[in-house]
């Protein structure tokens, strides 16, 4: 049955509320998708890089040859090397390394700890619910680079700290958005029924509410991969996070600061590449999960 | 009516008051001894105790917390130890710089995104929303800075269309007579067209660079916004009765979706006018951002504070102008609350 849809016609592709085809499978979604599959290949791709790059790649990401400094890109240096004659591209896969490592990190731990505040807030109520998220608005209160900047330097730089604060700052987006999927949770009959036959608190939270938020976390988790990433890039590019010769993408970007006006573009533009490769693939997928997953699209962006 | 005015700036000064109070504990708590940083490495025991009496940090936290705020209140702000001058003298120096900045990138990413996505959702050619969704995804996810980069090495470096990252203006102008700050605006006043031109094009990639992912972000918004409620029953209802394309759009479906965007615009138009970190770094521009990272930096809590407190400000201001522009849009917003 043809319905009038107003005007937007047949685009749809993000649109929470586009019906959907029904598939077979995870991998006939993925296949019919070719955004997704795009996205999907090219964060595996990095990840396989990151993995068994440095493995495979000859060169010694830290390895000074003052001979060899500013060549442009040539079969022996893919990407070119740098000031010192080190090798951009064994630099590159390190630095996938460090960037691929650090947003798991952040995305895992900071989900952890604000989906745990939020569901705590949001089953518990009362002064509980109203501590928890006051020092979220608190969290939120800074803007969330200098947030991570202030507790970068505050703890001594270095990627640990960097990761630290960046989490710190993502904190409040997940415990906001569990705190009200919760609540919205807690109003369902189905919560009254399991109240009704008996079931305490904890029984009902794990068992009935928990399982449902988990989707809604991992949305977010997917989201704020991209955001970790882009953050560290970004610290790195102000000196904080790695230290000087760890081959940090943001760094590397400092590094080639000086020579994009002189010609030697390679330094800074491939790990700014690399970047733009695994934020925009995460951004995709998580896109994607979230039309998939969470088709009222209740999410907030970071 | 006035009690809804009263109660929205109660809630804005507690706003703002909340998170000055934040940044003066967040930046006391963190380990790292600013006398230290201003006295050296090198600095006795003693010197040390003396420059923290002088700077007040022997004193109890709430004691420095009174005195901080007094001083925001009579004007003085504290000293910037990194930049070697007031924090007032610092801020009102380079606070024009990034507005002037924020506004202008603000503009594009708006005007643009609004526009996109009207032509996304209203014309009904997939390949062009297809480039629209490709490019909104590529403005998210590129490091704003290593853009700016890129964006110079080409324009500037290969073209030589735009001059290179020399601040507000070439090195062989001079600027305007001072009327609002903003360059652009005074030279148009002074009636100096060379100065503008200079001004226009220096703003020019700055403000392309630091929209791009607030035009992605609104971009998206207002586009998914539209396909949404394009497809809701009373779209449906008052196209069954006849009424055109373009003026369901018009009167029904735009005023419907674009209020999330408008939400979301006043936020990151806060984000902007209180500086970038990053592109201003990268231009060269002598905004306040710059100041900032040096002064997180050096742990010089005075800037970082008034930082704070300003993005807080314009964040509350431009929220309340949100509101008031709500009222507009949406009659609902303009009734008061049953109750």
């Amino acid at each position: 049955m043809e319905v009038p849809d107003g005007f937007a016609g047949e685009l749809g592709g993000d649109v929470s509320s586009h019906p959907r085809r029904r598939v077979s499978g995870m991998l006939g979604f993925v296949a019919r998708d070719p955004a997704l599959l795009v996205a999907g290949a090219t964060l595996t791709l990095l990840v396989l890089l990151a993995l068994f790059g440095p493995l495979a790649w000859p060169n010694d990401p830290l390895g000074i040859d003052v001979g060899a400094s500013l060549e442009a890109p040539s079969w022996a240096h893919p990407m070119g090397t740098d000031s010192v004659g080190r090798d951009v591209f064994a630099r590159f896969l390190e630095g996938a390394r460090i960037s691929l490592a650090v947003g798991s990190l952040v995305v895992v731990v900071g989900a952890l700890i604000g989906g745990f505040a939020g569901v705590v807030a949001g089953a518990t109520g009362g002064w509980v619910d109203g501590l928890v998220m006051r020092v979220m608005d608190a969290i939120l209160a800074f803007p969330p680079l200098i947030l991570a900047m202030a507790v970068s330097v505050g703890l001594g730089t270095g990627l640990k700290t960097a990761g630290l604060g960046i989490m710190l700052t993502t904190i409040p987006y997940y415990a906001r958005l569990l705190r009200s999927e919760v609540l919205r949770i807690r109003a369902l009959p189905f919560i009254e029924a399991a109240h009704a036959l008996g079931a305490r608190r904890m029984r009902i939270m794990l068992r009935h509410i928990v399982p449902h938020v988990v989707s809604t976390l991992l949305i977010q988790a997917a989201a704020v991969f991209g955001y970790a990433i882009l953050t560290l890039a970004a610290l790195g590019f102000v000196g904080l996070g790695a230290r000087v010769p760890t081959p940090e993408w943001g760094a590397m970007i400092t590094d080639g600061l000086q020579y994009f006006l002189t010609g030697q573009w390679w330094i800074g533009v491939f790990p700014g590449i690399g970047v733009l490769l695994a934020v925009t693939a995460a951004n995709v997928i998580a896109d994607r999960a979230r039309d998939i997953l969470d088709p009222r699209g209740r999410y907030a962006h970071v | 009516m006035f009690r809804v005015v009263a109660s929205k700036i109660l809630g804005a000064s507690v706003a703002v008051f909340g998170a000055s109070l934040v940044a003066f504990v967040f930046m006391r708590v963190f380990p790292g001894n600013p006398a230290r940083l201003i006295l050296g490495p090198l600095a006795s025991e003693q010197a040390i105790k003396e420059q923290e009496r002088a700077m007040g940090l022997d004193q109890p936290l709430w004691v420095q917390y009174w005195r901080y705020i007094k001083g925001v209140f009579s004007g003085n702000w504290g000293f910037a130890y990194s930049a070697g001058d007031s924090v007032k003298h610092e801020v009102i120096a380079r606070l024009p710089a990034s507005a002037e900045l924020g506004l202008y990138a603000f503009l594009f990413a708006f005007v643009l995104a609004v526009l996109l996505a009207l032509v996304a959702t209203y014309r009904r050619r997939p390949v062009v929303d297809g480039v629209i969704r490709a490019v909104s995804f590529f403005g998210l996810g590129t490091p704003p800075f290593w853009f700016g980069l890129i964006a110079l090495l080409l324009f500037s470096q290969v073209w030589h269309v735009f001059p290179g990252p020399d601040g507000r203006l070439g090195p062989n102008t001079l600027p305007p007579p001072t009327y609002t700050h903003f360059y652009t605006i005074d030279a148009l006043i002074a009636g100096q067209w060379a100065t503008l031109g200079d001004a226009f094009m220096h703003i020019l990639l700055p403000a392309l660079t630091l929209g791009l992912a607030p035009f992605a972000y609104l971009v998206r918004l207002l586009r998914a916004n539209l396909l949404d409620v394009s497809r809701e029953n009373f779209i449906v209802v008052v196209r069954s009765k006849g009424l055109g394309r373009w003026s369901a759009f018009q009167h029904h479906a735009l005023p419907n979706a674009f209020l999330p965007t408008l939400t979301a615009g006043g936020l990151l138009l806060a984000q902007l006018l209180a500086g970038s970190v990053l592109v201003e770094k990268v231009f060269n521009w002598p905004g306040i951002g710059a100041l900032v990272v040096d002064s997180i930096l050096r742990q010089d809590y005075a800037v970082v504070q008034t930082f704070v407190l300003l993005s807080a400000i314009a964040y509350v201001v431009v929220n309340a102008l949100v509101d008031v522009l709500y009222g507009v849009i949406d009659p609902r917003v303009r009734i008061p609350m049953a109750r």
